[in-house]
Order: structure tokens, then sequence, then C-alpha cells
């Protein structure tokens, strides 16, 4: 292990020359023959009845080919709960929805014929807070709910309710072990829906082709997903249907379903089989394509009097908003890691997936765990304060060590990390023990705040990844994987793997770029912080493959028995004669000896890697075995506040993660810097505000701010432990989400020792800040 | 680009005044852009003639000293060439930095005072600097050339006194007295680009002494207020005053960027930041 | 409909316009150089950043028919001769690129800042980026990529 020579160094990327020169073709840049555009008209009402829909005119409209709406379009989709329609039928669930389709030679057409079209809408009752729409008589957004077909087994959608879902956990004797508790904390808390805002809007081009077949190019983080559910909604065989994924300009979780890949079709298939192109407008990609789901959060803690945690209670209310398909499995996901790292003999958890009649929610980076976080990185602070205790030894004393169990029954052990070393590296970094510096200028303030992180990857227990290895003439490596690089780096990793099983220089190991689910071996989807560990054990796999087949032919090549082959340098040699070598090149294609007989044939190698020991979850207690791995860590954050007008800066932050084995540093660095950023975001200015009538009143960067180039914090620090994950890949765990995870709640905990004021509602924006610092003021007054 | 309208470029003022006046209400004035198009695009507006008046070399110039050191700014001088003056960053400090701090350097390559002034949002940053400083409007239309100041000029929220086949041509400062200080605020949401919660501008004058102070976003039309007579009083003493005007003049509202409790609560501090700048700060 | 001529990336070119047209579209959906890239149509994210007579714009809010006589630059324009720029390589080494969709517009941003001041503070080249929104990279790599090409061409006076 000591002597890596690829895995662990910054390589830098093979595709930052496509993306630093213009070449890299997106989505949105593709373009086939014969091609229409498409725009969509969006329903302006949270709930209503569709009463009529007048397309004449819209159809009249030189140039337009297409102009469908929901009638026809029976079809319920979705991965873990089929709920969703292609576009609204005779109701639409929220404010942005799709409604009509129009599809024309040019988008000026289409937008035009959009403008002509009418509709005739009858407000309904719309449910628009998850709390009230859990309540007896709230309106149903699904009346038909127990109609659905859903993931049996795993999720229980509540027929007559709003609940999509509902995930609990019971461990031990949550009641008379908090009713026996010295000390109590209860508290709650509240996340907006946000958006994932990749720079890259949703895009598809579908084509449908002769002999019930068609063709895909979609910005998406899971080709063979969206395969497998243009499968199941269209009756088609898979191998009929064929999904190109192009360079993918972010994703962060939005992309990972199904996106406008149905649309595009049907389009497709009512336009006679021209292709079809649908882009999202940036307005389309915040009020019509997913968001992240809004979590209310009420939390109770029980401890001993020197600060042990007895009891663990949350009640989480997703705000799924109209469409539950991803919701129901962040509801779930956040119920198993739901009570924070800690050691929990009594847990009690209740994660109520909601419908409302608003934008609904998908995955999105950190899968729910920032949600959670926010309120339970917030309690145990305001736990700390009320035994006495500094923050960061409260949380040592409790963070899972060997010998402890998860909540969900499952035993820690030292394989999983050390979240202990990352609250320690994280705190010290930021000089914990010591007071923060108060500024000069009388009216601004500094304080310092903690907060840990975990996640495992969540996924069905039935997750796979395959991969294939095909040499080629020069001894270089083309790796042929499904799993998408929509810019982590996971690509360049499995490159530097590869170089390093089969002994090829860097520069000859490639990943074929263009996802083809003709020709990339399957990948479930990428997220979940799992590809680079399941990709990078499928490609060790594959590497070994390849190396087997060149033995077996250099071996008949040399006289020489297999095991006595070694393989080094892209050459392959008999053990201490390195005067044979036969180069990999001469091998790629099988042997050919000097009089001209031939042996062996093309060296592909294939590998694979699917999540083993994982168990479903009991319905009634939670207890199961949910993790592949879990990952762990820490952020440490100074911050300073004017209090005359509630900016709030970010002095310092310093992030720890236990990564198991850095396979990059640079792209490892990457992931932690963006990452952090993105949870700043969420942090200080992210979130999605309605009016009354539930309708979406931010739908543009003029009022959704993101974090520019002048927002950052003064400084900012990555720390990475490597405490070897067993099973992964040269002993790495996943990274991609964890780094944005606890931003806020850290920030949330130092606003409290520089404001005294405890924050329980995100954003943290300058308004939320300033009013509260006067409220408290005038309380005290 | 969604809509339906003609493009024609006047290489006179004489020439967008005409083809302005013919073609009627239905015909903007196009500089920049970068409120017209986005209007455009969201459909709140519908021109059918865009006349471009960048070609127009007399709507382009920039006099930092002029007789009596007045300034004269033309409608279409991009906020970058405005905020990268010298002079002006000399003269008028608060109009450098209120230009400075509109949109992204991208955006104010393109977008022009004259936009900026004719879009008469009530959280425009060039109005106050201009307020304080007395701007005086030049409208040209088929009839010749009126003026009208500024405060006038703005005659309700996104609402001008322009007349159709009216355009400015020019911004007047009539003088700005030698040692005069100035000095701009604007709070954000985040320090990217943002558009104002609330946003002033403040003038002292080295003669009398008298403080004069605009306060933008916080009502549908131009405030001017003061003058605050500052000889013989501490800054404290005028800052307390200069709240008290303020806090009596303001009518925020509620809206998507804040609310108006939140603007209530912020412009005292940022008043008393102003008068210390203007009273206290450096040359 | 309006015919203007134009150079882009040193070509000249005659092209024939709807009035509605954005130079965005032109460049994209006409002259098919795709690798400057629409965000979000308003201006706000700079995706779309080209050099308009050296100057950067975001082409969203240019209309095609206004440039006749212009000088365009797009991102097409920084391979040379088959070699990456210094300033793209730069990138490259920094870690600057993750998606790579704000890529182009960070770099014709980060391009025009070099042309009018080879020498820019750090909080110029803060100012020329910070109309680009960038999701991945969390800014501080696109950073240090520009403020390493502005340390070597002060040492050697570089491109």
């Amino acid at each position: 292990m000591n002597d890596l020579k690829y895995v662990g160094t910054g390589v830098s990327r093979e595709d930052g020359v496509d993306k630093v020169s213009g070449a890299a073709r997106y989505t949105h840049d593709l373009a086939l023959p014969g091609m229409l555009h498409t725009s969509i008209v969006r329903s302006p009402h949270a709930s209503a009845r569709i009463v009529s829909i007048k397309t004449e005119a819209a159809e009249a409209l030189p140039g337009v080919r297409v102009v469908l709406t929901g009638e026809g379009l029976c079809y319920r989709l979705g991965l873990y709960m089929q709920d969703k329609c292609i576009l609204a039928r005779e109701v639409v669930r929220y404010q942005g929805e799709a409604v009509v389709a129009v599809a024309a030679d040019t988008l000026d057409i289409a937008r035009a014929a959009c403008q002509l079209i009418e509709i005739e809408y009858e407000p309904l009752g719309a449910a628009l807070d998850p709390r009230e729409a859990m309540k007896e008589g709230a309106h149903l957004v699904h009346p038909d709910l127990g109609l659905y077909e859903h993931m049996q087994g795993v999720f229980f959608p509540k027929a007559g309710t709003n609940i999509a879902h509902h995930q609990k956990i019971r461990k031990g004797d949550f009641d008379n072990a908090f009713a026996a508790a010295p000390v109590k904390l209860e508290a709650s808390f509240y996340n907006p829906p946000v958006q994932h805002v990749p720079m890259e809007t949703h895009a598809t081009i579908a084509q449908v082709l002769p002999g019930n077949r068609m063709e895909i190019w979609t910005s998406s983080q899971s080709p063979y997903t969206v395969r497998h559910l243009m499968s199941a909604a269209f009756g088609m065989p898979h191998a009929s249907i064929r999904v190109h994924v192009p360079y993918v300009g972010g994703g962060f979780g939005g992309k990972a379903g199904l996106g406008l890949e149905p649309l595009a079709y049907v389009l497709s298939r009512a336009a006679g089989g021209r292709p079809v192109k649908v882009v999202a407008t940036r307005e389309e990609e915040f009020n019509t394509l997913p968001s992240r789901q809004g979590l209310h959060s009420t939390i109770e803690i029980g401890c001993s009097k020197d600060g042990k945690i007895l009891a663990f209670k949350s009640t989480y209310t997703w705000d799924a908003g109209a469409y539950a398909d991803y919701g129901v499995n962040i509801g779930r996901a956040a119920a198993y890691s739901g009570g924070g790292p800690y050691s929990i003999p009594n847990c009690w958890i209740d994660s109520y997936v909601v419908y409302t009649n608003k934008i609904f929610g998908t995955a999105y980076r950190g899968f729910g765990h920032l949600e959670i976080l926010w309120g339970v990185e917030r309690a145990m602070d305001m736990m700390a304060r009320k035994l006495g205790l500094d923050p960061a030894d409260f949380r040592r004393a409790n963070l899972l060590k060997e010998g402890d169990t998860t909540i969900t029954g499952e035993a820690f052990t030292s394989g999983h990390g050390s979240p202990v070393g990352c609250l320690d590296a994280a705190a010290e970094a930021i000089d914990w023990g010591t007071p923060s510096e108060q500024p000069s200028e009388p009216h601004k303030v500094r304080g310092k705040g903690i907060a840990m992180l975990h996640k495992a990857p969540a996924m069905p227990t039935y997750t796979s990844c395959g991969v294939v290895i095909k040499l080629d003439e020069d001894g270089g490596a083309d790796i042929l994987v499904s799993g998408v690089d929509y810019g982590q780096g996971t690509y360049t990793v499995l490159r530097q793997i590869a170089a390093e099983e089969l002994k090829i220089p860097i520069e000859r190991s490639h990943v074929t770029w263009d996802c083809d689910t003709a020709f990339s071996p399957y990948d479930w989807q990428t997220v979940a912080s799992r590809f680079a560990y399941m990709g990078g054990n499928a490609v060790i796999q594959a590497a070994a493959d390849c190396l087997k087949q060149i033995r077996e032919m250099a071996a008949q090549a040399l006289d020489a028995s297999p095991d006595d082959i070694v393989c080094e340098d892209a050459s392959a040699f008999v053990r201490g004669r390195p005067e044979t070598k036969i180069p990999y090149g001469k091998l790629a294609l099988g042997y050919t000896f000097p009089n001209g007989n031939s042996i062996g044939g093309p060296v592909i190698g294939h590998g694979r890697f699917i999540a083993t020991g994982l168990t479903h979850l009991d319905p009634e207690t939670g207890q199961g075995l949910p993790a592949q791995y879990w990952t762990y860590g820490a952020h440490a954050v100074e911050v300073e506040v004017d209090t005359e007008t509630g900016e709030i800066e970010i002095v310092r932050i310093a992030t720890a993660v236990d990564a198991g084995k850095v396979l990059n540093p640079k792209l490892v660095t990457g992931q932690v810097v963006g990452g952090v950023i993105q949870g700043l975001g969420s942090a200080l200015w992210e979130g999605f505000r309605f009016d009354e009538k539930g309708r979406f009143l931010n739908p543009s960067f003029t009022d959704y701010k993101i974090p520019t180039a002048k927002d950052l914090p003064k400084e900012a620090k990555q720390i990475f432990l490597e405490n070897p994950q067993p099973g992964g890949p040269y002993g790495a765990r996943g990274v991609a989400e964890h780094p944005m995870i606890s931003v806020p709640s850290a920030i949330g905990n130092a606003l409290f020792d520089a404001t005294g004021i405890e924050f329980t509602r995100l954003p943290l924006n300058y308004e939320t800040i300033l009013l509260a610092i006067l409220a408290a003021r005038a309380q005290e007054a | 680009m969604l809509g339906q309208f003609e493009y024609a470029r006047a290489v006179s003022l004489e020439e967008a005044c005409r083809l302005l006046r013919d073609e009627g209400e239905a015909a903007r004035a196009f500089a920049g852009g970068t409120d017209l198009l986005v209007e455009i695009r969201n459909g709140v507006r519908s021109p059918s003639l865009l006349v471009d008046i960048k070609p127009i070399e007399a709507l382009s110039i920039l006099e930092t000293n002029g007789r009596d050191r007045a300034l004269r700014v033309g409608p279409a001088v991009t906020l970058n060439r405005l905020a990268e003056n010298a002079d002006l960053r000399d003269r008028l400090p608060a109009l450098a930095d209120a230009a400075l701090s509109i949109a992204t350097y991208q955006l104010r390559n393109r977008a022009t005072l004259g936009g900026n002034l004719c879009n008469a949002s009530p959280a425009s940053d060039s109005i106050p600097p201009l307020i304080v400083a007395g701007a005086i409007m030049e409208i040209t239309g088929a009839d010749g050339t009126r003026e009208v100041p500024l405060d006038c000029f703005c005659t309700g929220v996104k609402k001008t006194c322009l007349e159709t086949g009216e355009i400015v041509s020019a911004v007047r400062i009539p003088t700005v007295a030698e040692g005069t200080k100035t000095v701009f605020l604007k709070q954000q949401r985040i320090k990217g680009h943002d558009l104002a919660v609330a946003n002033l501008a403040g003038a002292l004058s080295p003669i009398d002494g008298l403080l004069k102070f605009s306060i933008g976003s916080c009502t549908p039309t131009p405030l001017l207020l003061g003058p605050i007579e500052t000889r013989g009083h501490s800054v404290d003493a005028i800052s307390e005053e200069a709240v008290r005007l303020a806090a009596e003049s303001i009518s925020p509202i509620s809206d998507v960027r804040a609310s108006a409790e939140y603007r209530q609560a912020v412009v005292p501090a940022l008043v008393c930041r102003l008068v210390h700048g203007l009273m206290k700060g450096g040359a | 409909m309006h015919t203007i001529t134009f150079r882009i990336n040193g070509e000249r070119r005659t092209e024939t316009v709807s009035p509605t047209a954005t130079l965005l579209e032109m460049i994209r959906d006409q002259l098919h150089l795709t690798g400057t890239k629409e965000g979000c149509g308003i201006g706000e994210c700079g995706a779309c950043t080209v050099l308009l007579d050296g100057a950067p714009v975001t082409a969203c809010l240019v209309l095609a028919a206004e440039i006749d006589g212009c000088e365009v630059r797009t991102i097409e324009s920084e391979v040379v001769d088959g070699q990456l720029s210094l300033l793209q390589q730069a990138f490259i080494d920094a870690g600057a690129v993750q998606c790579g969709f704000c890529t182009p517009g960070m770099i014709m941003s980060a391009r025009g800042l070099l042309l009018r001041n080879p020498h820019p503070t750090d909080e110029e080249i803060i100012e020329a980026i910070a109309g680009n929104l960038c999701r991945c990279t969390g800014y501080q790599a696109i950073l240090d990529a520009i403020r390493s090409v502005v340390a070597e061409a002060g040492s050697r006076g570089g491109r």
C-alpha cells in the first residue's frame, strides 16, 4: 500500500481539456436532424381541477407539430412510489406543474404557441403545510394513494391520507427512559425546500424509432434507472430503450431519477418519431423540476446529569410536495440516521413523508441528512448547555465507539472510521478551547460552533455496479462504466485505480466518457456517495480479470506457468527473467507466435460489485442493516455578526472527514471545498418562498441567491482522516455528500456563541439574524 | 428570444426621437437592455420596436468638469465606464460606488446610467447619489429639450414623466462644490451581486456645512431628506437627527426580498454610518 | 431580418438574424459554437460570458442584430494551434473544473480581466468572476488558477 504509484495522488482530470476548451458537449449542446423544440405551460395554481384546455390556436400556429395535454397520457411513474404523471391529469397539484407541452420547429414558435393555450381551472382546497396536511379533514393531494404501486415491504403509504410513508425506529424503551432522565430537552426546527441549482438545467432529447424502440440523450445521473423506469412505464423491453448520457453540468441528486425523459418520449411519439428536445429554462428548473424537501422536526433528548444520552426521540415531518417518489426514501434514510452519530440506548423516531400542494422533492446531496442534522446537532448543543458542558466534550462522550450499536441495531466497529477523530481535528483547527477574539468594532461579535455529520449510502439492498475494461494495441485500457461523472471526478479515480492495478501508465488509462446503455455495463445510479466505492471495487476486479487473461497468454507464449508470469510496466514476463517481457500491446488482441499461430484473443476484463449484507428495516422497529458503510465527519466554524445589520461572515471553517483513503487529494479537496460552499448556501441564503396560495415567489437568481466568489469564508480548511474502510477500494469510503451536511448546524451553533440566541429555522439570513437580535434585546429590556 | 419586436439603429438624437414618436407607445429606447430584455423575456413588457441609441455619440458623453464644476453624463454611458472614471470617483464618489454596486461586471459593461434611471425602480442604486447631488434630467423630443429635476422625473414605481417620443439626452449635475463629501451605502442580502434591500447616499457641503441624504428602496419615489445644519453639532447629535428624519419619512414595504420590519430595523444603522462617513471619514 | 457583418474568434462572418435573436442564440444555434452556455437567460449567472469588443458581457442579453461591425470572442478562441492557453491549463492544474458548465464563462471573464489588466489585485480578480456562478467548485480553485496565471505573467510576461 505504501508504494502506490497513482492512487492517492492528485492526477488531473482528463475531461478537463474538453471542458476548458468548450469542446465538451452536454445534452444542451446536442442537436439531431429534424429535431423539434419544446415549451411547456405551467399551472398557476397550487391545487385546482383542470376544467378545459383550448389548444386549437396553438395547433394552428405554423411550425407547431405537437400539442399534448395529460389526457391520453395515463401513466404513473416512479421508482419507489408510482405517483407521478407526465403532464397533469384532471387536477394540478402544485403551482409550476407542467400542464401542456408544445413541440415545434423552433423554440420561439413553441413558446409563442404556449401563449395561445387557454386553460380554465377551478381552484380547489390546498394542503400547504405538511403538519396540517397530516390532520384529519385535510385536503387530499392524492385521493387514490391506496391504489398506487410502490416498493413493497419497504414503503408503507397510508391510503386516505396525505402520508406517503411512515418510517419508525423503536429501539429500547424511550418512554420510560425519558421519563426517568434527570435532564430533558425539547426543541423544534425547520428547513425550507431548496433547489439543487445545477448550472446545466435539465435537458433531454428523445427519439422514437421504428419497431417500438426509443433512443434518449439526457442530462442524468442514472442512465440505467432511466431505461428501467421508461421500460416499466411504457411496457417496452429494456433492450428497446437506449440511453446516452453525455457530459452533465451538475446534478446534486436532482437528476437522479426520471426527469424530462417521459415527456420527451411521448412528444416524439406524437410527432411521428421526430426527435424532440426538452430543456428546462432556469425558471422551470426552480418552479417545475424537483427540489429538496422541506422539513419540520421536533426533538426530545433525555440525559443523565453527567451528560450521557439516555433517550432520544424525533418526529420528522417531511414536506414532500405534490409527488413523493424519492421523498419516501429520504424519509426512510433520515430515520435510520435520525439520531446522529451517537450511542443512543433508547430511541424513538417517526419520520413522516407528507404530500402537500407544492413543488415536489427528490434526492439532494445529503439525502435528508443536512435537514435532520440541522435539528439534531442544534439540539445536541442546546443539551450541552443545559448540562453545563462544553459542546465538544458532550459530543465526545456520546459518539459511537467500538462496542456500541446504532439505532437500527448495527454494531459500530473501528472499520467505520473515527467520529471522535474528526471532532478533535475540526475543533483543534479553529482553536476550540479558546473563545473567539472579539472585534474592536462594538457592533460586531464573533462566536464558534461545531457539528458532527454522518451518512451511509441510502440505496436498495441489491445496488450494484459493473465495469468492463478493454485493452488496446498501445497497452492502454478503456474503462466502460455507466456511473456518471457529473463533476465529482470519479472517472479520474477509476482511471487511477485501473492504472495502478494493471500496472500501466496513467496516460494510457481512460474512461470512455459517454455512458450508453447499449454498451456501458450496468450501474444503479450515481448518487449516495457510492460510485467510487463500488466502481472502484469493480475496476479492481476487472483489472484482475484482464491480468489473468494476459498471464494465460504470456504463459503459453513464454512456455511458463501463469503463476510465474509477472505484470509490470505494461508488460508480462517470466519471474526472474525480465528479458522475456512481452508488452501488453502484443497481447491485447491475442498473441501471435513468430510462425503465425495465434492464441487467446482480445483482452476484455469484467468486474462487478453488489451491496452485501444489507437487510430491510423492520416496519415496526426500524431494526436492520441499511448501511454498506458509514462516513463520519465534523465541521467547526467561527462566525462574525454585524449586530446592526444582521450580516454574518464566516471567519474560518474547518471540515474533517474520515475518508478511509484519499484516492485523489485534488479531487476530494474539490468535493469538500465545493460542498462546504453549497452547505453555506443552505445555511445562509437559500429557501423557497411561497405566498399564502402556495405560489412560488422566487424562481430565479434575482431572488434565489447562491454563493458567489464574493461570499467565501475568510479561511477554509479541509482535513482528511484515513482510517481504512474494510471492503473499500484501497480502504476508501464515499465522501461526496458529506461536506455540506452539517455546515448549517455548525453555523447555528456558532451563532449562539456569538449572540446568545438559539436559531431554529433556516436560512440564517441577515434579516432573520437581525430581527432575532432586536427581539432578544427587547425582551431583556 | 420571446417577443416580437423590430430593431432599429438610430445614429442621431433626432432620428431616435422620430423613430420613437412614429412607432408610438409601443417603442422603447434600447441601450444596455439589461432591464428591458429581461422584462420582454418575462412577458412584463411587449414593445414592438427597440430603438438602439448606442450609436449616438452625443448620448455617450461623460463630462466630469464642465463650467461651474458641472457634471454631464449621457444616458448611454455604461455603469463600468462611469464607475471607472477617475474624475468622477474623485468628485462624486457616491455615484461611482453606486454604479459599482449594481449587478455584475459583465452586466455593467452593458447597463447604462440612463437605463437605470428610466427603469425608475425604487431600489435603483444610482438615484440616491444623483438626488443628493441635485441632478437634472435633460429630456429631448421632437419639440426640443426640456429639463426636469430627478426627483420629479420619477413619478411612481417604475414610472417616469417621459412622454411618447421623448428620450433622456443627458443627466446633469449643475455643480459639485469643491470639497463636497459624498457617501453611498447599500444593504444587500448577500455579498454577491444583489438588488438593494435599502440604499442610501449623502452629501456634506464644505461651504455651508449642510448635510443632505437620500434613502432608496423605502418609498415609491425618490426621497430627499435634509438639509441638516451640521456646524457646531456632534456627529452623534446629527446622526440622531438624521435617524429621526428618516424614520418619519420612509414607508418600506414587505416584498420577496425583505420585510418592512427588516428595512425599518436596518435603515437607522445605515443612516448613522452614513453620517459618520460624511462627517468623520477621510478626504 | 438584419444582415450583420462581424468578426468572431478572428474570423469574419456575415449572418442574417431575426431582430429578436440574442447573441447567445446566434452563437450556439446559427454558428454552432456550443462552448458558450445558457444558464439562466437573464444575465445573472455568467455562463454565457463572451468578449464583445474586448469587454466581457452576458450574450443572453445582447441582441445579435446590434453587433454589426463588432468583434466577438468566445471560449473557442482560447485554444490556438491546438494548444491550450496558460489560463486553460491553469484551470485544469488547479482543479478548477468539476462539471465544467460554468467553465467557459469563467475563462472568458478571466480572459477579459487579463486583457484589460495583466496585474490585477486579488479584489479585482474576485470582482471579475463574481458574476459567474459555480455550484460545484466553491470558487477557491478557480481563483487559485487565475492567480497562478497572474503570478506567472508577472514573472515572465506570458500569454
